[in-house]
This record gives structure tokens, sequence and C-alpha cells, in this order.
């Protein structure tokens, strides 16, 4: 989340929940894992500065050469980029 | 810089003038709140002839009337900038062109004093109010407060039995640059 | 208005309402110089590009513009937001005086993503709107 809670645009959003994990020894204390749900960039916002690259403790965000495709409709540029779980 | 106080600040400025400081450069202003409760105009003039010496003025006025006079009789090139100082901090220039400058004509407010709250980041949810495992930011009290929007306990969602928030209590809160906790 | 003869041979004109940052890199993209609209053909269009940031006290002035290029070129021209300021107020959307995104005030039928984008994704865009890519 250190990425949506600095870039300056706010144009990050990230959902996620937790879940039990299910395979663990009998007689372990329950634990939780965080599963991502959504993670979108409203690229109509972004302003390409980087500090979510360079932010991530992760590494999980990359720096890409393509050309962000255009969009049509006022919700054109928002790209989902988690796939729900078919 | 030299401090002048609103009665003698057109005559300081003509005076310059006089002295050959004839290059009006320009005219700001700066709010002082949480420092002292001012405004502080600046105008800086130049000479160009000795090598572009410079001289600083700066007048303080209180924040509640602030009033000066115009220069725009000495220099007509400080109009421009009087009129953004008017507009932007709701300084009146006696005298001067009291158009907007900037502003659409049905736009209120002083955006430029540090009271002024950013009102559309106080009204957008903010993405990074989320923790990791959450999908709405939870009401609880380790909820975060983004950069520029004040403390809801200070601006926003203030305890109605309490005062008004002084105003250099709401500029100090929504100060910006690093990601507060809400405080409880 | 200055139009740009954006191929050379009176396809598509593109008039480029130039108000921050990304109308260098519309300068860029734009291989002829800007020019009066020249009576156009049948198959002639016309696009207009919005560049930079749109201040709430402009944005009336943007939109009698796209308007009045309707009726000088005698056809809807193509509208096109380009660069992050003009799709939704970019990084000042929380500005006191920016509109959040010139389709506020009038349909907008792309929008290109970028602070700025770079000239490459202009003309692709224009690409696209001549009919001259494979969409």
């Amino acid at each position: 989340m250190v990425c949506a809670r600095e870039c300056p645009s706010w144009c990050i959003s990230i959902n996620s929940h937790t879940e039990p994990i299910s395979d663990l020894p009998p007689t372990a204390r329950e634990r939780t894992r965080n599963v991502l749900d959504r993670f979108a960039i409203d690229w109509s916002l972004c302003m390409y500065c980087g500090i979510c690259v360079e932010e991530c403790p992760f590494d999980a965000l990359e720096w890409v050469g393509d050309l962000t495709q255009p969009g049509s409709g006022s919700d054109g540029l928002v790209e989902e980029m988690v796939q729900p779980p078919s | 810089m030299t401090e002048v106080s609103p009665q003698e600040w057109l005559a300081a400025v003509e005076s310059l003038k006089a002295d050959g400081f004839d290059y009006f450069d320009w005219l700001g202003c700066v709010d002082e709140i949480g420092r002292q409760d001012c405004l502080r105009v600046v105008l800086v003039i130049r000479n160009v002839g000795q090598g572009a010496e410079l001289r600083m003025l700066s007048c303080s006025l209180p924040r509640s009337a602030p009033r000066l006079d115009t220069v725009s009789g000495v220099f007509a090139g400080a109009a421009w900038h009087e009129r953004e100082v008017a507009e932007l901090f709701g300084v009146e220039f006696i005298g001067g062109d009291h158009r907007r400058l900037l502003l659409s004509p049905e736009f209120e407010g002083t955006p430029l004093r540090k009271d002024e709250v950013l009102a559309a980041r106080t009204g957008m949810s903010w993405p990074g109010a989320k923790e990791p495992g959450e999908s709405e930011a939870s009401p609880s009290r380790r909820r975060l407060v983004p950069p520029g929007v004040p403390d809801p306990a200070v601006w926003g969602d203030r305890d109605a039995a309490q005062p008004p928030a002084d105003p250099a209590e709401v500029a100090e809160s929504a100060v910006g640059g690093r990601v507060r906790r809400r405080r409880t | 208005m200055r139009w740009v003869d954006w191929y050379g041979d009176g396809s598509l004109f593109v008039l480029d309402i130039a108000l921050a940052c990304c109308v260098l890199e519309f300068d860029a993209a734009a291989r002829f110089a800007a020019g009066p609209l020249p009576p156009l053909d049948d198959r002639a269009q016309v696009a207009v590009v919005i560049s930079g940031t749109v201040t709430d006290r402009l944005a009336p002035a943007v939109a009698a513009i796209v308007d009045g290029c309707e009726q000088l070129a005698g056809r809807r021209p193509v509208v096109i937001s380009f660069g992050a300021c003009a799709s939704s107020g970019g990084p000042y959307w929380d500005s006191y005086s920016v509109t959040k995104g010139i389709d506020q005030l009038l349909a907008v039928d792309a929008y290109v993503a970028g602070c700025p984008p770079p000239p490459e994704a202009l003309s692709a865009v224009l690409d696209e709107v001549a009919g001259r890519v494979a969409s």
C-alpha cells in the first residue's frame, strides 16, 4: 500500500482482503494472509513521477517502455491490473 | 529586507524610486500564520544602472483586515502583482485596481492563505487510507490522513461541542509532506 | 485559428489548443507548420487537440473554440484530450482553479495518458483517427 499512500496524484487504488491459511499443523494458531482483489492505476491522473516504483519495498512495480494505450469514455484510462480468479 | 509600516509604504517606494531604484521587480505576499498573525507583503525594486542593486521592502498586515496603499501610481506594472495578491490572499490595495486577475468572478475564498483547506482532497476518499487486507478504509483510530488534509478532529469532523478551530491550528494541521496518523 | 495539415496532403487538419507543457509535445509531433484552414473536401477530417491544464477561468473559452471549429470546418471535429491535465485535471486535480478534465464541458473522443505524453502517442492516436492504422 506504500505506492497508494505515496502517490501524489492519488491515482493508485488497491483493494485486498484477508483469508485464513488452510494447511497448518493442527496445533498452530490461526493465521491469515492478504489477498489482492484490485490493483488499478488511473492513467489520466498519473504524472509518471516514478515514486511508486521507487517506494515499493518488494520491487513489485517497474518501468516499461510501451506507450500507454489511449482510452475513450471518462473511465477509459483506468487500467485494472488484477484479473479476478476465473 | 527593510520592514516598513503600512502608513509609510507608499512614501518609502516613492523615495526609493527618486533615489534611482526605478525598476519594479515583483510584489508578493507570505502568510505568516503560525509564526505571527499577519500577512507579509514583500516588494523588490532594483537600480538597474548600479549593477541591479535591489531593495526589498516588507510590510506586515493584520490577517483580519489587510489593507495597504497601492503602488501602481508609482510603478504601473505593480497593478498585476497587486491584483494577484488581492485575489489569492485577500489583501485590499487602497486606490488600486480591484478586478480579478486569474480566478473566475464566481470564485469565493482566498486560496493561498495557509488556513484555506484544499477542499478537493478532503472530499475525495484517499486510496492510501486502506491498510493491507482492507477494501474500505476502516473508521478505526489507526486511520491515516493524507498530506494537505487537516486532522479531522481539527477541521472536517470536529466535535460540535468545541468552538471552531483557530486558523493557526488548521494551517498547522494541513501541512503536507508526511503522512500522519489520526490523533485520537 | 491556425491548423496543421498533419500528413501534408489535406486529409487531416489538426488544431492545437495550447494551454500548457503538453503543447511542446504537440509541436514535436507536428511535421508541418500551422496555417489557416483551406477549403475542405468531403473526405478531409478535422481534429482538435487540447494540450495542457484547463483552468476554470479558461474552460468556457476552450469550449467556445471547439464550437467555433465545428462551424468553421462544417463538420464535428474529433476531440482529443492530450495529457493528464486535459483528461482529468492530472496532478492538479485538487487545485482550486483547475477543471477536472475538459470532458466536464465537451464530449471527448480520445484520451491520451501521459505527463506529458511522448509525441509518438499523439501521432499514434491521430493515425487511428485518420484510419491509417488497423486498430
